[in-house]
């Protein structure tokens, strides 16, 4: 739309330079100050090297993450022995692995590699299924109200005293037995399929994703409440908008800010819970790396070879850096409170 | 306020009843016994046991057992004697010739000498002890990190402080608990390597008896690696809140009265910041009291925690709703405490 | 001011103090001592120094350690005790019928003195000796237990039948009772509950120093049996109550309330921490079963890495169970590796076939399997505990079991080559190429097993070109799906010893009907191995009831040789170590049966 002549050329009613007024969108407004803010730029540099190196990893990691040499079990490159001298009464070197090889000669580095792409996974289908339950749950929810609403948040309520870690702890144990031998052709045996493919973490994903989606629920209805009194929405309501459209169209695009906020900031809670469960032992099949599995099993020998624990740690608590900087710009770019401020 | 409460052990009744029911049935579809052994057990003496701890009974009838021992109060005339399995009730109250007991949550089936109350009466007041002093050591680093923070938004100050408090949620406690114990226990030998300093029986049921160094010396470590955690979230929290809350007019009011910076963040935007955060110190406290697994693992901490994952991995049904079943418990109970609190620092917030 | 008459006073104490040290040191005395010298008497001034005061006593012996498996005991119970911990606790509290000597295996003496054999082998006599008493630890010693009449309660051949009876009932659901119904006459209706009569079981205490048992078998190990925990004589006034004590219950056992009568008696129990032993002084001593030495004994239940620092720290004397983790370092410490010792453990790590699963159904596919692994390369790098590699199931040191030395080519060993003969062998002749082939490996959830499972699955790879899948199912899951209709093609498992008898391992596990072998009432296989062999159910039979050891290992010599080779039902993989480290002020000794005997320790700390 042209701008309406009469104010072009106004000058500021506090005098100065003379400004003109922009349309600007929200989004644009937000990008802007999210570069700005120096951590979150860090934060979505770090991750987007993380999704390089786990697309390419087979081009990154110098050998198969597979590959067992028993005679090099433990092995360790000098620099390595010289950080922690602790090992160099037994400590048994080599070049060929650069951050050290594991308890059955597979290189760490290329572990690590590889682990990336369980990582992202967690970070991708995590918020995927929460989202997915909990915009559903809670958007329906907060977009009929009254009782429909009152019921379903009781429910929320009730299920949250339930504690989420157990709950997957028993739906994985469940999944995993039942699963365990289905009849080909059935839908079990497909989804067994499915979770080979994955490298058995379908059930994983899926129960990390579970624990955070009471949260996203009731997020999601109390931005929907809030949007839903909004003007546009009523006026979508009198040009005869069905409520599918109006919750699509005009409804969900103003809430998503706030929701993907929400699900960066869970990432890093769904990672912990994806190396929580490695520790237990309800991870990944053996022979898949993972950097929970990786860092669990390194826990066990760390005080022997601490370079198969810290390694995978390091590799964790950058991600996690960089997904909750990233979280935290978002939060504060798309804050409208903060807007107009900086 | 009274009718506020009520209503909300009423609630806490439901919730429990759900919880319980939901427990139930997916404890018992999940494939495995309690007791497989590697040694099969010989068919009739699996029925032996089945019998003996009712699991033979269809599921409705162990499900209504279950309820009538945990949630109805018993009567008998008989004095209650440290004894069999069957007569551990929590709660015992002498009502003139008669005693009032509640509150049976069953026997253990991994440990032959054990109930569930047992473990409660044992472990519990551990895992608490560990617990407040790990909200205690979150509190004190990540709200002091988070005002700093949001008073120096953008800044170094802001990057510095949340990569601290970030730090703390991002290196797990597999890692950071064995190297704590490597450098302070083994290497120095300032503080010991693992253990926990009480032992029951506890002052008031759930207090040390002797509360010295000897105590303190073994909660340092654990409640360190514990409460770095939560840290995070307060600080975020604490930042996030009084960012708001230095932008309101009230703020600003103060500010233009000429009042001196430090006392109004302290005397003003503080206090209502921490409203958010007293919030979520429910859930903290919930699920830190109730026992950390890997914390607990790594120093030796005879707490809850180990029992939350092996009665899974056991398949001991009474050791699975209860430790759910406390969960909740805590759960509802701090969250009921938290908006007491509320209404005491939020003047306009009001309950009937 | 205040302060500073403090400060003043303070100094004044202190100093005080410090000149009475000083004044420890010793002075010559002068003495005058009168002496009677042949009918005179004399009086002589002697100046003596008194003799240096010699260091004050050391504190009572405790020795620090821990279990050789990691968390709470789960009982102390004998009639319920199946772990080997909680069967640690039980021997050093209480004694048996016979015992066995931990460092020959031999079967000593215990509360019996001396037993007849009845001609036929089936009756043993059992004649007690009479003065041990009962005791319990009373919060501050520990003291004989007195029955109502004021006497001290004497062990007696009543408290053996009542403690075998209470293992057998039904409502006790002893998960170790079958083992006694096995072999004793009239145990097993018993336990079934196909006859509510405890006077049919044949265990009876013809009097107080008397007890008789009758058995199924004319066995070798029939003495081993009954001397197992599940046989140990239990307090009846205890358990059931009686007119001057009350009633425990399942909870006897708990701390103030154990009562026992071997050397060591419970002084306490802290679920989930530790348990501490203290030294039983009424305890009369035999010459296999000495009072100890020790004072007391506090078992740790940490972790195992947590505990291993902690001995790290000297805050442990022994650990018990060395972790994997560590073995790398302890051995190139100068100090650790001088305390570090590998013993051999009477266990076996093998990998089962189901022989009815596709694949896995032909010998030689099963043959070639075993052959290719590298064992020794597995525990040189994986395992790293010294352990040795095993050629056959029952493992040297149990009684009647072949020995490596005695026969160096039984069994199977690490054969590349032959193997891949084998494998190409059934590949042509089934027409198939080695990447056709489908093959799953199952194992229950551990770091541990996971590690030599996927070192196996790499030699299979390197040596036969074969690809083997990894599953992994939690522990309760894995046990029910290993001995059910879907029993994987290879399965993992290992056996502890219940007695060191050879009959333990080659027929209560794996012949038809065994725990890894389950049959039904018709003897039709239904999981695990899913195998019959007459010729060698015929032989662990015959070599059940053999009196000559040599005949007796030959037997089992003949029937290893069909179960590992010639049906090649399992892969024996490895025998176990047990790997100890023991500061060097501690004098012990090394168990070969898996409990160690604390009381013939000692601590010089």
């Amino acid at each position: 739309m042209a701008k309406p002549a009469s104010l072009e050329g106004i000058t500021s009613l506090s005098g100065g330079q003379p400004r003109t007024m922009k349309r600007e969108s929200l989004w644009l407004d937000a990008w802007r100050r999210l570069i700005r803010n120096r951590a979150a730029v860090l934060g979505g540099i770090l991750i987007l090297i993380l999704w390089g190196t786990a697309i390419f990893a087979p081009v990154v990691a110098p050998q198969p993450f597979d590959k067992q040499v028993l005679t090099d079990q433990n092995k360790a490159p000098q620099w390595i022995v010289s950080i922690f001298p602790t090992m160099k009464p037994y400590a048994k070197i080599s070049s060929n692995y650069l951050l050290g090889a594991d308890y059955v000669g597979r290189d760490l580095f290329s572990r690590l590699v590889y682990g990336a792409r369980v990582s992202l996974m967690v970070a991708l289908i995590g918020p995927i299924i929460s989202l997915i339950v909990g915009v559903i749950y809670g958007s329906i929810s907060g977009f009929f109200g009254g009782k429909v609403d009152n019921v379903m948040m009781r429910i929320v309520d009730v299920l949250y005293a339930f504690p989420t870690i157990l709950f997957v702890i028993l739906l994985l144990a469940f999944f995993r037995g039942t699963f365990a031998k289905p009849d080909p052709g059935s839908f079990k045996y497909a989804i067994s399929q499915l979770d080979g493919r994955l490298g058995g973490m379908l059930f994983i994903f899926i129960g990390i994703g579970l624990t955070a989606w009471e949260t996203m629920a009731r997020l999601t209805r109390g931005q929907v409440l809030a949007v839903r009194e909004k003007e546009f929405v009523e006026a979508a309501r009198t040009i005869g908008a069905t409520n599918g459209r109006i919750m699509f169209r005009h409804i969900l695009p103003n809430i998503v800010g706030p929701l993907i906020v929400a699900e960066t900031l869970a990432i890093p809670s769904y990672i912990i819970t994806e190396t929580f469960l490695s520790f237990i032992g309800l991870g990944v099949n053996p022979p898949t790396p993972s950097w929970g599995a990786m860092i669990s099993d390194g826990a066990q020998v760390i005080r022997t070879y601490p370079n198969q624990a810290i390694f995978p740690a390091l590799a964790l608590a950058i991600t996690m850096f960089a997904f909750n900087f990233l979280g935290d710009g978002l939060r504060d770019a798309l804050d409208p409170r903060l807007r107009g401020t900086q | 306020m009274g009718r506020y409460i009520a209503r909300r052990l009423i609630y806490l009744v439901v919730v429990l009843l759900v919880v319980s029911f939901i427990t139930f049935t997916l404890m018992h579809s999940v494939p495995g016994g309690p007791f497989s052994r590697e040694k099969a057990l010989p068919k009739e003496i699996l029925e032996n046991l089945n019998k003996r701890y009712h699991l033979d009974e269809p599921y409705a009838v162990q499900y209504f057992r279950y309820l009538n021992d945990v949630m109805l109060p018993h009567f008998s005339t008989k004095a209650p004697v440290f004894g069999s399995l069957a007569d551990d009730f929590l709660i015992n109250i002498k009502l003139g010739p008669v005693y009032l007991r509640w509150m049976n949550f069953g026997p253990s089936f991994t440990s032959r000498s054990r109930t569930v109350n047992d473990i409660f009466r044992q472990q519990l007041p551990i895992s608490m002890q560990l617990g407040f002093m790990a909200v205690l050591v979150g509190m004190l680093i990540g709200v002091p990190l988070g005002t700093l923070a949001a008073l120096k938004q953008n800044t170094i100050f802001d990057y510095l402080g949340m990569s601290v408090a970030i730090f703390g949620v991002s290196v797990p406690v597999i890692v950071l608990g064995p190297i704590l114990i490597w450098i302070f226990g083994v290497t120095l030998k300032w503080l010991p390597p693992t253990g926990w300093g009480a032992k029951p029986p506890y002052v008031l049921g759930l207090l040390p008896a002797k509360l010295g160094w000897d105590f303190f010396k073994y909660a340092i470590l654990p409640a360190i690696a514990l409460g770095l955690g939560s840290s995070a979230i307060l600080a975020r929290l604490t930042r996030a809140s009084l960012l708001q809350v230095i932008r309101e007019d009230y703020i600003r009011t103060a500010r233009a009265k000429g009042l001196k910076e430090s006392m109004i963040i302290v005397r003003h935007a503080l206090k209502n910041s921490l409203i958010p955060v007293v919030t979520v110190l429910g859930p903290i406290f919930a699920a830190v009291t109730t026992g950390s697994f890997v914390t607990e693992l790594t120093f030796g901490i005879p707490g809850m925690g180990k029992y939350f994952v092996t009665s899974i991995t056991n398949r001991d049904y009474p050791v699975i709703m209860g430790t759910i079943l406390l969960y909740a418990v805590f759960l509802v109970v701090a969250n009921l405490l938290v908006d007491i609190v509320y209404a005491f620092l939020d003047p306009r917030i009001r309950y009937e | 001011m205040r302060s500073k008459s403090y400060f003043v006073f303070a100094l004044l104490l202190v100093a005080t103090m410090l000149l009475t040290a000083c004044q420890q040191a010793a002075t010559p005395i002068v003495q005058t001592v009168v002496v009677e010298k042949e009918g005179k008497t004399e009086i002589l001034v002697v100046t003596a120094t008194p003799a240096p005061q010699e260091p004050a006593p050391a504190g009572p012996k405790v020795l620090y350690t821990n279990f050789k498996t990691q968390g709470d005991v789960p009982s102390l119970d004998p009639a319920v005790a199946e772990d080997t911990a909680s069967i640690q606790m039980i021997e050093e509290l209480n004694v048996g019928l016979a015992r066995l000597n931990e460092e020959d295996v031999t079967i000593v003496p215990g509360i019996a003195e001396s037993w007849d054999i009845s001609d036929d082998g089936l009756t043993y006599t059992f004649h007690l000796r009479q003065d041990v008493p009962w005791v319990k630890y009373n919060g501050t010693e520990v003291v004989k237990v007195q029955n109502c009449e004021g006497a001290d309660r004497l062990v007696t051949a009543q408290d053996f039948e009542y403690g075998f009876l209470r293992t057998l009932k039904p409502e006790t659901a002893s998960p170790y009772a079958y083992v006694l119904a096995f072999a004793v006459a009239g145990a097993a209706d018993y336990n079934n509950a196909k006859t509510d009569d405890p006077t049919t079981v044949g265990v009876k205490a013809l009097d107080e120093a008397t007890l008789e048992v009758k058995f199924l078998e004319d066995a070798a190990y029939n003495i081993n049996i009954i001397s197992l925990w599940t046989g140990y004589a239990q307090p009846k006034w205890l358990i059931e109550g009686d007119d001057c004590t009350d009633a425990r219950g399942e909870r006897w056992t708990e701390t103030g309330f154990n009562q026992s009568y071997g050397p060591f008696a419970l002084k306490e129990w802290v679920h989930d921490s530790f348990i501490a032993l203290a030294k039983n002084p009424f305890w009369p001593g035999s010459d296999e079963i000495p009072v100890p030495t020790l004072d007391e004994i506090n078992f740790t239940m940490l972790d195992e890495t947590a505990a291993f620092a902690e001995y790290e720290a000297g805050n442990l004397d022994v650990i018990l169970q060395v972790p994997q983790s560590d073995i790398d370092r302890v051995k190139a410490d100068p100090v650790l590796s001088a305390e570090y010792v590998q013993s051999p453990a009477l266990s076996t790590y093998y990998y089962g076939f189901n022989i009815t699963a596709p694949v896995v159904d032909d010998v030689r596919v099963r043959r070639a399997l075993s052959m290719a692994v590298d064992r020794q390369g597995l525990i040189d790098n994986v395992t790293k505990g010294g352990q040795e590699p095993a050629q056959w199931f029952c493992r040297p040191g149990l009684i009647a079991c072949p020995t490596v030395a005695d026969m160096p080519d039984l069994g199977v060993k690490f054969d590349p080559t032959e193997a891949k003969k084998l494998m190409d062998e059934y590949l042509a002749e089934k027409g198939l190429t080695v990447d056709q082939l489908d093959l799953t490996l199952m194992f229950n959830t551990s770091s541990g097993h996971q590690k030599i499972a996927e070192a196996i699955q790499q030699m299979w790879k390197d040596n036969l070109g074969v690809t083997v899948k990894l599953v992994n199912q939690e522990w309760k899951v894995y046990l029910e799906t290993i001995k059910s209709a879907d029993t994987p093609q290879i399965w993992r498992l290992g056996w502890n010893l219940d007695y060191p008898d050879t009959n333990n391992f080659d027929r209560e596990v794996v012949a038809a009907g065994g725990s890894s072998n389950p049959t039904d009432e018709n003897g039709v296989g239904t999981g695990g191995f899913f195998w019959k062999n007459d010729k060698y159910e015929e032989l662990v039979k015959l070599a059940a009831s053999e009196k000559d050891l040599a005949k007796r290992t030959d037997l089992y010599a003949q029937a290893e040789k069909i179960l590992v080779w010639d049906d090649a039902v399992m892969i024996p993989i490895y025998w176990y170590t047990n790997l100890h480290t023991t500061k060097p002020y501690v004098t012990r000794t090394f168990s070969n049966t898996g409990a160690e005997h604390f009381e013939k320790w000692d601590i010089n700390k």
